[in-house]
């Protein structure tokens, strides 16, 4: 769950910036200086944490990638750790790999959306559903990856429930070109219940009229998704979308790290397993920085990207 | 909508077979940490013999469980109860007082949390090192307190923007001084968003793992994570052991879903709706 940033873009600053209020300085008799500043001080502790360990190392982390590693340390090198990232057949793979978690991502929403609508038609067992989805969502990567480790084994359940239908086994984890699916998969399978319990709860402010309209002028399952339930969870959608996308990209270490450290073959690196393998193996931070750096422009261009492309589709209906 | 019952019940076969799905790796690990090596090499799906608690034991005491664990709880406790004390001081600053400058400062704390951990792990564990941090019990809460922060402020600042400006007023009027009203009357007043968040920020510390590598490397400081991915080398052979490492640190998550399930999924949910 450690990437999970629970935050809407667009309407964050509503709140605070909705009521100012002159009133209450005028109101307030005791002018001790200590008093005065009482939300100065209160919020001090929490603004220097954030600026000096969250902040400040960004800007360190782009300056620095712009460093040498190794014998050149301290002295600036230009794009020379960009140009060799650029070179480097492992970030490529690290690369292509966020590639095919971006065509992956409508399936990681539209599953949850789908389990969230027909829970919310409370199909029979509804109740129980919900309970049952969202645990793995809570378990670290490490249990998830660790179990599955035994699970998707050569001579594991997975592969025996495949060789009854007569297929298999398969590799999962020691073929180059399955093990990334697999580790997806995985990771789809432990948080597909965080998005569907955001979609429930946006299920529960969609007008319940207009759901019954759907029945009485008897429209189809697929119309009543289509005109009534995705318009009127845009915003839901737009969240879910945006943090899938936002926990695909950072917080699937923990798998990776257990299930197949990068390997086999190096095909299922991620821009985060390669930061982290630069850095705390191969002693090269400063290239490892100017990784991080990339990762945040991915994340950067695909959060905005997303928002833009759901805006205008939002407004085309 | 035409038809519904009937597709109702044909939705409900495979949701009720992926609810399986989801049960059983559990289930199935929880049944191998049960069974000694000859049972499991024999047959791995049939459920154990005897309840034989001696694979947990001996992953609780001999492989070091027992001191992972402590580790995590120590580092857990006191991250959560740093990061309860800063987030409600400053949602309360924010969401309530409001100040000249607020909102931007409301702004600097969400926009750290568009700036993931990767990002900047390589600058940070460098901090740490250049300040002695590195390896270190505090240094791993403040980067846990980094870490989550920005997400209890965003919480406990729209918790407190909810609250009634009056009951400040009041307090004040009654002679209380501004951390008068903080600590006696907001802190309580507070407790069910701070039960959601505290609840779900530890979640997030337990299940952490990327960060304890980074800056926790030695063996006698590894939190319980860490320990799994460790236990997963040694006892490549012993897959009895290493379920129960893993039962191990998968229970205490269980229990606390099982009780604060509301709680964890308010959290979750928070900021998604509304607006």
């Amino acid at each position: 769950v450690t990437g999970y940033s629970p935050a809407p873009v667009d309407r964050a600053p509503a709140r605070p910036t909705g009521r100012p209020a002159p009133a209450r300085r005028a109101r307030a008799p005791r002018g001790t200086r200590l008093e005065r500043f009482a939300p100065l001080v209160l919020v001090a502790p929490a603004v220097l944490i954030v600026l000096l360990l969250r902040l400040w190392p960004l800007l360190l982390g782009v300056n620095f990638s712009f460093t040498g590693d190794g014998a050149r340390n301290g002295t600036a090198v230009g794009f020379d750790n960009y140009a060799t990232l650029f070179d480097d057949p492992l970030f490529h793979t690290a690369v292509r790999n966020v590639g095919l978690l971006v065509l992956l991502l409508p399936v990681a929403v539209a599953i949850p959306g789908l389990l969230a609508t027909f829970i919310h038609l409370k199909v029979p067992g509804h109740r129980i559903y919900r309970g049952v989805y969202f645990f793995p969502a809570v378990l670290s990567p490490v249990i998830v990856g660790a179990i599955f480790n035994l699970l998707l084994a050569f001579d594991g359940p997975v592969n025996a429930v495949l060789g009854l239908a007569g297929l298999g086994p398969v590799d999962w984890l020691g073929n180059p070109s399955v093990a990334i699916f697999a580790v997806v998969g995985v990771h789809v399978w432990a948080t597909f219940g965080m998005a569907l319990v955001v979609f429930l709860a946006g299920f529960s402010t969609l007008d319940s009229s207009l759901l019954d309209a759907a029945k009485v002028d008897g429209a189809s399952l697929l119309q009543t998704i289509r005109h009534v339930i995705v318009p009127g969870l845009s915003r839901t959608i737009q969240f879910v979308f945006v943090t899938t996308m936002i926990g695909m990209l950072t917080s699937m270490f923990g798998l990776l790290y257990v299930m197949t450290n990068g390997g086999p073959a190096g095909s299922t690196y991620l821009p985060e397993f390669y930061v982290w393998f630069q850095q705390g193996h191969l002693n090269q931070p400063a290239l490892a920085s100017a990784a991080s750096t990339v990762l945040f422009l991915i994340m950067l261009v695909v959060g905005l990207a997303q928002i833009g492309i759901l805006r205008r589709a939002g407004r085309e209906d | 909508m035409r038809g519904s019952r009937l597709t109702k019940w044909l939705a409900a076969i495979p949701m009720a077979a992926l609810a399986l799905a989801t049960i059983y790796p559990l289930v199935f690990t929880a049944n191998v940490a049960m069974k000694d090596r000859r049972e499991y090499t024999l047959d791995r799906f049939a459920p154990a013999g005897a309840l034989r608690w001696d694979n947990i034991a001996r992953a609780w005491t001999s492989v070091g469980m027992s001191r992972y664990f402590l580790n995590s709880v120590v580092v857990v406790v006191c991250s959560v109860a740093v990061l309860l004390l800063l987030g409600s001081m400053a949602g309360f600053a924010l969401g309530r007082l409001r100040f000249r400058g607020s909102s931007a400062v409301y702004l600097g704390i969400l926009a750290a949390l568009f700036v993931p951990f990767q990002v900047i792990m390589v600058p940070l564990a460098r901090l740490m090192a250049s300040t002695g941090l590195i390896d270190t019990y505090p240094g791993l809460v403040l980067a846990y307190v980094a870490q989550f922060l920005p997400f209890t402020v965003f919480l406990m600042t729209s918790f407190y923007s909810a609250v009634p400006p009056e009951i400040v007023d009041a307090a004040r009027v009654d002679g209380s001084t501004v951390y008068g009203v903080y600590w006696r009357i907001m802190l309580p007043l507070g407790a069910p968003a701070l039960l959601s968040v505290g609840v779900l920020n530890a979640l997030f510390c337990w299940n952490d793992v990327l960060i304890s590598l980074l800056l926790m490397p030695s063996a006698e400081h590894r939190t319980l994570m860490v320990g799994v991915t460790a236990l997963r080398g040694q006892y490549s052979a012993d897959i009895p052991t290493f379920a129960s490492g893993v039962l191990i640190a998968a229970v205490p998550v269980l229990l606390v879903y099982l009780f604060l399930q509301r709680q964890i999924a308010d959290g979750v949910t928070a900021g998604s709706t509304k607006g």
